[in-house]
């Protein structure tokens, strides 16, 4: 499979594969490495300030600070995170389901795709304003709730529509591209299954719970554990509608907080330690994945 | 030639169509808010369509926005970007693909494992990587006493996400099918690996090669966090996604509103060029991705 070495064999390979490979591999030290490493004991150390020469072991107070229950983290903060993300994943996961499968019985079926994916295209400050603009009283979805003679909802201003109101955003945004993966899971159920089933009598309900669904599974289980971890680490959006993850706290989340906390307030032990426990988490959730893939024999070769 | 079951799909055409009202609807939105005058916008009851289709907006947008400039140095980052993980993902793809080594599967293993590292998680240390950047901004040989290191230059921008995993992985996945015959006929003609590569494989890549550059483009042009965080210090560093939010969020919003949506527009009209002149090859990188 691989090229046979010529003269000079492994050795002249080897020495052009590093000399090859040696930007990628300096840069990995140098952006994400070191940062890493940074990462951790920044996480286990108490410093406000830019001198490296000030910067103070602190053991796991850090974590005690931010996993304390009554502290402000963990309610409302992570609550929101796993809230946003479990919202939008439900969400896209069900409406990119019903739209591929859908889509999968047109024609022009790369027309009605394009138009799906256009938010994915665009930038989270197109999406965040336009979105922002629409919830206004003034807005096109108030303005559809009048004609329908229902009151004005302030989408943003109130606390308890403001987490779903960015959430219903986010799950819009990303539907996009679970339409395509899941298309291409569609397209590898062989057509025979549908066709025996035809000649069954059944209906095209009963194939979608019986032949669809459960042949779709390996690419719904990457679309619904990729977009939740997504979900869980995703804080533009928030930033761009709400500018402060307001009204009071309600639709702020881990990620935001982190960058809050770092750069508003130069608390660098704090913030980190919350990047850490939000990494735990989503490594907890990758390394599910990986498991289940393997579980499945689909192993990346 | 796609299955047909049963008569005229209307249930499937109802929820496409539906669907499909509720992605383009906002866009639609943008782009008529973006011609509304002064006073037009911010009224009840909500009106769709603007009175005239007047430039106005857009005029402003040019000299309120500084458009030219944000639009200057948005091009210079993402060109630069996209250029260098194309060059990096493909040396490092065809290393991994075509060449035997010692470590070459720890290294790929390495290479994977750096997907997996969230952006989140690398912003606070890498933020002060880039401030304390050795014998830059007037940083001495230990990155101290300069005022800013590397963060009141594009390089700040550019330098973080020169080298991407994500890129080598699919240049690695599609260099493994090149026939190593082609490879060994340059080589018995007297090639070394850097002209097998540059002549040889180099042009073999190209789709691959037109699938990375649009995923690279379209991220780089519509990224946000990083260069909010960096061109807070330094606004002559502003791309065009943090110009225009930071503009939005000073001044009152029913003014300001349809400027802004003109901006807006100007930004996504040349990725939305490229996505749809493109997208046969976009979509084959979101599909590629999911299958890794």
């Amino acid at each position: 499979m691989a090229a046979a070495p010529g003269r000079g064999g492994i050795h002249r390979d080897g020495r052009a594969a590093y000399l090859f490979l040696a930007p990628a591999l300096l840069f990995f030290c140098v952006f994400l490495v070191l940062p890493f490493l940074f990462a951790v004991v920044l996480a286990f150390s108490d410093w406000g300030g830019f001198d490296l020469g000030t910067i103070e072991f602190a053991g796991v107070s850090n974590f005690a600070d931010v996993l304390r229950f009554d502290g402000s983290f963990v309610r409302p903060i992570l609550v929101n995170t796993l809230l946003f993300a479990v919202g939008s994943v439900t969400l896209a996961t069900f409406g990119s389901v019903l739209v591929a499968y859908c889509i999968d019985r047109l024609s022009f079926q790369g027309f009605w795709r394009v138009l799906y994916f256009l938010p994915v295209v665009a930038t989270v400050v197109a999406i965040g304003n336009v979105w922002k603009m629409m919830y206004q009283p003034a807005g096109l979805i108030n303005g559809v709730l009048n004609k329908l003679g229902v009151n004005s909802i302030g989408f943003l201003s109130d606390s308890s529509y403001a987490l779903p109101a960015v959430t219903v955003v986010h799950a819009w945004a990303s539907i996009g591209g679970a339409v395509l993966i899941l298309t291409a899971g569609l397209k590898a159920i062989p057509e025979m299954y549908y066709e025996a089933a035809e000649v069954d009598g059944a209906n095209s309900w009963r194939m979608f719970w019986q032949i669809t669904l459960p042949l779709l599974r390996p690419s719904l289980l990457f679309v619904l554990i990729t977009q939740f971890i997504g979900g869980l680490q995703s804080f533009a959006l928030i930033i761009v509608m709400t500018t402060d993850g307001g009204p009071v706290n309600s639709t702020n989340v881990a990620a935001f907080e982190m960058y809050q906390q770092a750069f508003k307030f130069g608390a660098w032990g704090t913030a980190s330690a919350m990047a850490m426990v939000l990494f735990v988490i989503i490594l907890a959730i990758t390394l599910l994945q990986l498991w289940i893939a393997r579980r499945r024999g689909e192993e990346t070769s | 030639m796609r299955r047909r079951r049963g008569g005229f799909p209307w249930f499937a055409y109802l929820v496409v169509i539906l669907g499909a009202v509720a992605m383009v609807m906002p866009f639609l939105d943008m782009v008529m808010s973006s011609f509304k005058g002064a006073g037009e916008y911010g009224v009840i009851p909500y009106r769709l369509l603007p009175e005239s289709f007047g430039l106005d907006n857009y005029r402003a947008a040019f000299e309120q926005l500084e458009l030219v400039r944000l639009f200057r140095n948005s091009v210079i980052v993402t060109v630069s970007v996209t250029v260098s993980v194309l060059i990096t993902s493909s040396l490092a793809g065809y290393a991994l693909a075509k060449l035997r080594f010692r470590g070459r599967a720890v290294i790929f293993r390495f290479i994977l494992a750096t997907m997996m590292l969230p952006p989140f998680l690398l912003l606070i240390p890498t933020f002060l990587i880039m401030l304390n950047w050795p014998l830059a901004g007037g940083n001495d040989l230990l990155g101290r006493g300069g005022d800013g290191g590397l963060t009141t230059s594009l390089v700040a921008l550019i330098l973080p996400f020169t080298v991407s995993g994500f890129g080598i992985f699919l240049m690695r996945q599609f260099m493994v099918s090149l026939p190593d015959e082609m490879l060994e006929a340059a080589r018995i003609d007297g090639a070394n690996q850097w002209q097998t590569w540059r002549l040889i494989v180099l042009p073999q890549t190209k789709p691959v090669a037109i699938t990375l550059g649009l995923i690279t483009f379209i991220g780089t042009w519509n990224e946000y966090i990083w260069t909010l965080l960096i061109s807070s210090s330094s606004p002559e560093l502003q791309t065009l996604p943090v110009g225009i939010q930071l503009l939005q969020s000073f001044l009152d919003p029913d003014r300001t509103m349809p400027i802004v949506m003109a901006g807006l527009v100007i930004s996504t009209l040349p990725v939305l060029a490229v996505f749809l002149a493109f997208q046969k090859y976009y979509v084959r990188g979101v599909v590629l991705s999911g299958l890794k």
